[in-house]
């Protein structure tokens, strides 16, 4: 059943931005595994780019990053793609962080750490086509 | 008469025819007598008659015999005996009337004499050398006032006042020996009734008095009037001069009494001064002469209170004009009537002391005489009551203002608060002894130094509260506080309040300058603002505190969810199986570098908090610090990418450190400059000795920290992670730990830095001066 899926899903392209390499592998690793194209960014800056070169089907969004952090990324590339499916993965996982997120225009929010079938459920979640 | 005997006897010897001879005894008796007792014509007539009468029988007879001649002869006789003895007569008549009318003379000149000595208008009088009275007139008798008989049984001494006695009785001696003719006098007699009359006195020797002894003589004038105008004269001149020459009533008032009844001639005086609270008149001060009897008097009239209209003192104290009781025997009202009699005074007069047309006291005097009070002594009482009522206003004024002198001068002398006499110029005239005591200086220096030096610093103060100057003064009780050194070197905090003196115009004369020494309260009032102030920043360290501790543990998490993140994920992939072995590898290698991380997270954070509570000692042993920056090179000498170069002073003493914590501070500053140097460079460690402190520097040529960041580097978790530096992993806690070391020897650590040209830490450890020998030692 995975490779079923990661059949269906290698249309869809995930771009994950974090600035953790370790992060950015378990991240690779867990979604190229379910099907996903999986596109990296290293900070904020780059998120953007990618995000509005690539047009992923999702982002997954770390927050504490160099140069522009994920929020500020997040509202550039929600500017220009309104309906751009944006995860905030933080590992600021506090109450206050969650609202200040969703406020933010997050349209949802995984927890660092997090576990995989979270993950990949969050980014079926918010990459299922309509209809289907 | 004559005549007719002639006649008879010529008749009778016709008729008879007697014989010439026999009948010429007759003729020679008769015209003897009639040349004695009649007058010339007569005599020589009557001794005509008789001759003829002779020589009529002849005639008649034509006779001329013999006998007719003896006859002739006999007429002759007769006519020539007439002749001689009417002359005789005559001379002696003569001389009768003339010795006679020279007596009549005499006595008329006597008459005249004593008329005029009668109606002299001056007291005259003939004494005896020793001065009994032999003659007076009737003048005299009225100014002694003693009959004439009475004063011929004396003497003048008996009629003279005693005082004046000896000085008669040197005159009269003198007088005596002839050593003067002439003595004059104003002296005091005595009269009948008592009482004693001032005289103007002149004696006189007179030598050629009719009884050939010395007598003198004696005028007197009566110049009681005279006196009596004198002392009026001199009793106002006496209460001037002592009201010119004192300065209060109470020490002018028994000059002043006793000066009027010594020139007015009374034996008491006694003001009286009205008494505002209780309306009565009170005995205020008092003088009289000598005597038990006045004592007494003057202790009744001490226990009186005199109400107004009251008796005679009262009459004058309503009325406001002199009022006298000449006679107090009969007087109804008289309030020590009895105390009068017993001191045997008789009259009384009263004036008034006017002040401003008020009647604020009475002065009574009284004598042992019964005086006529004349109007010119009411003027004269009337003048002076003004007189002495105007002085004792401005007397009591004068008191007042010498009290309130002397109030001021006491305050200023004594008063614990220091006070300054200023010009209205700045200059200091004069300071309390208070002042320069808390100023420690003596007035020449408080004048020329301190004075000015506090002035500068008043106005510069008044000037910061928005005040006027000090000379400008200020009364409002708005005060400035100033600091001020002492004599003695001691520093004050001075409280300066100015008020302005105005003179009569209104223009400020001087400026009094209260000084009160607040250092206490200042200092208490510092501290409890010190208290204020540093609970206001321990508030605001709490609330800072808690603010970093929220942002603290939000960081913490962070950093921890963020390695957990890895540690579960990839731990959860190992689990779910169906890995690769080499994927099994690489991910338990992921696994075990979060792991170890976290692991030394927990340990900077322990490390951090340990020496921030301050319950991380360090173990101070001697350190080599050469040895350990070389150890440091060759630990991370096998960098590939970074040269290390060392730069270290040979003669660097050791220093006292924990050798430990020293080996962590370099080898983070170390790895530090090689991570921030991911393209290559250099890092340099270097060493030397400054000023009694180790200086060691670790200089990179990498990335560089920006502006913006360079002052946040000691804090936690203030990893640089912008541009090149971003991916350069740590603890965050790294430099922190470092600083809070370097601090825990005593040194201090800063950094210099230039994005693109790398970054240089410096810090310093302090040398102990017995291991700069030893380490000398060792080197020899």
């Amino acid at each position: 059943m995975p490779e079923a899926s990661a059949d269906g899903n290698a249309a869809i392209t995930v771009l994950v931005a974090d600035d953790n390499d370790v992060a950015q592998r378990l991240c690779k690793r867990v979604l190229e595994k379910a099907g996903y194209t999986v596109l990296i960014a290293a900070d904020g800056l780059q998120a953007v780019e990618v995000a509005l070169g690539k047009r992923p089907a999702m982002i997954l969004m770390d927050v504490a990053m160099p140069g522009i952090d994920g929020i500020e990324a997040m509202k550039r590339i929600k500017a220009e793609i309104p309906n751009q499916p944006i995860v905030i993965a933080s590992a600021h996982s506090m109450a206050s962080d969650r609202e200040r997120f969703l406020a933010a225009g997050a349209d949802d929010i995984l927890s660092k750490p997090f576990r995989l079938s979270d993950l990949v459920a969050i980014v079926a979640k918010l990459t299922a086509k309509p209809g289907v | 008469m004559p005549f007719l005997i002639i006649a008879a006897v010529i008749a009778v010897q016709i008729g008879a025819d007697v014989k010439p001879v026999l009948v010429f005894p007759l003729y020679l008796a008769i015209v003897l007598l009639a040349a004695l007792y009649q007058g010339r014509i007569d005599s020589y007539a009557a001794a005509m008659i008789a001759a003829f009468g002779i020589l009529a029988p002849f005639i008649a007879r034509g006779d001329t015999s013999a006998d007719a001649a003896a006859t002739l002869l006999l007429a002759a006789v007769l006519v020539v005996v007439v002749a001689v003895v009417h002359e005789v007569v005559a001379r002696i008549r003569h001389d009768a009337t003339a010795a006679e009318r020279k007596a009549i003379e005499v006595e008329a000149s006597e008459e005249r004499l004593r008329i005029t000595v009668e109606a002299a208008p001056v007291g005259l009088a003939l004494i005896a050398p020793g001065g009994a009275w032999l003659q007076v007139n009737e003048r005299l008798c009225v100014i002694l006032g003693r009959s004439r008989d009475e004063l011929l049984h004396m003497a003048l001494v008996d009629v003279t006042a005693e005082h004046d006695q000896t000085a008669i009785d040197e005159a009269l001696a003198m007088l005596r020996t002839g050593g003067i003719l002439r003595w004059e006098a104003e002296i005091h007699q005595l009269r009948g009734d008592g009482s004693r009359v001032p005289v103007e006195i002149t004696i006189a020797s007179v030598s050629d008095h009719p009884s050939g002894e010395l007598v003198m003589l004696v005028q007197e004038t009566d110049i009681s009037a005279r006196k009596r105008l004198d002392g009026l004269r001199d009793g106002l001149v006496a209460v001037r001069h002592t009201i010119l020459s004192a300065a209060t009533w109470e020490q002018a008032a028994p000059q002043l009494l006793s000066a009027l009844c010594a020139h007015l001639d009374w034996d008491v005086a006694q003001y009286w001064a009205v008494d505002t609270d209780l309306q009565a008149l009170r005995l205020r001060q008092g003088w009289h002469r000598d005597g038990t009897a006045l004592e007494e008097f003057h202790n009744q009239s001490r226990r009186l209170s005199i109400a107004s209209g009251d008796g005679l003192l009262g009459r004058v104290w309503q009325s406001g004009v002199p009022a006298a009781q000449e006679d107090l025997s009969a007087a109804t009202d008289y309030d020590r009537a009895a105390a009068a009699k017993q001191a045997g005074l008789r009259s009384a007069v009263a004036f008034p002391v006017m002040n401003s047309g008020t009647v604020t006291g009475v002065i009574e005097m009284l004598t042992d005489e019964a005086k006529l009070i004349e109007n010119d002594l009411v003027t004269m009482l009337s003048t002076a009551g003004g007189e002495i009522g105007q002085f004792i206003r401005r007397a009591e004024t004068a008191q007042a203002l010498r009290r309130s002198e002397t109030d001021h001068r006491a305050i200023f002398e004594r008063s614990p608060i220091g006070i300054a006499r200023i010009s209205s110029e700045g200059e200091m005239l004069e300071a309390n002894p208070a002042l320069l005591q808390m100023l420690e200086h003596d007035f020449p220096t408080m004048r020329s130094h301190a004075w000015p030096d506090l002035l500068r610093a008043y106005d510069q103060a008044a000037a910061r509260s928005r005040l006027e100057p000090l000379l400008a003064g200020i009364t409002d009780g708005k005060s400035v506080q100033v600091r001020a050194g002492t004599g003695g070197g001691n520093w004050l905090w001075l409280q300066l309040t100015a008020t302005s003196i105005p003179d009569s115009s209104g223009r400020p004369e001087h400026v009094l300058v209260m000084v009160e020494d607040v250092t206490v309260v200042r200092e208490a009032q510092d501290k409890l603002g010190e208290a204020l102030e540093s609970q206001r920043s321990a508030n605001i360290t709490l609330e800072k505190l808690d603010r970093t501790k929220t942002e603290f543990l939000s960081i913490v998490s962070h950093e921890f969810r963020t390695a957990l993140t890895g540690i579960q994920g990839f731990s959860e992939l190992i689990r779910d199986g169906g890995l690769e072995a080499d994927e099994v590898r690489a991910y338990g290698g992921y696994i075990f570098n979060d792991a170890d991380r976290v692991n030394r997270l927990i340990g900077d954070m322990l490390d951090l908090d340990r020496m921030e509570s301050g319950r991380m000692s360090i173990r101070t042993t001697d350190v080599d610090i050469n040895e350990v920056l070389s150890d440091a090179i060759a630990r991370a000498g096998s960098s590939p990418t970074v040269d290390f170069k060392a730069d270290l002073d040979p003669r660097l003493p050791i220093v006292a450190g924990d050798r430990d914590r020293l080996v962590q501070v370099v080898s983070n500053l170390v790895n530090n400059a090689v991570k921030y140097s991911p393209d290559g460079g250099t890092v340099t460690l270097s060493s030397r000795s400054e000023g009694g402190f180790a200086l060691i520097s670790v200089t990179d040529t990498g990335v560089g920290i920006p502006p913006d960041e360079i002052g946040h580097v000691f804090e936690r978790f203030r990893r640089v992670r912008s541009g090149a530096a971003q991916s350069i992993p740590g603890t965050g806690l790294g430099l922190t730990i470092v600083k809070q070391i370097v601090e825990m020897h005593g040194g201090k650590i800063w950094v210099e830095s230039a994005v693109g040209h790398g970054s240089a830490f410096h810090f310093t450890l302090p040398l102990a001066a017995e291991n700069l020998t030893l380490l000398q030692r060792r080197h020899a």
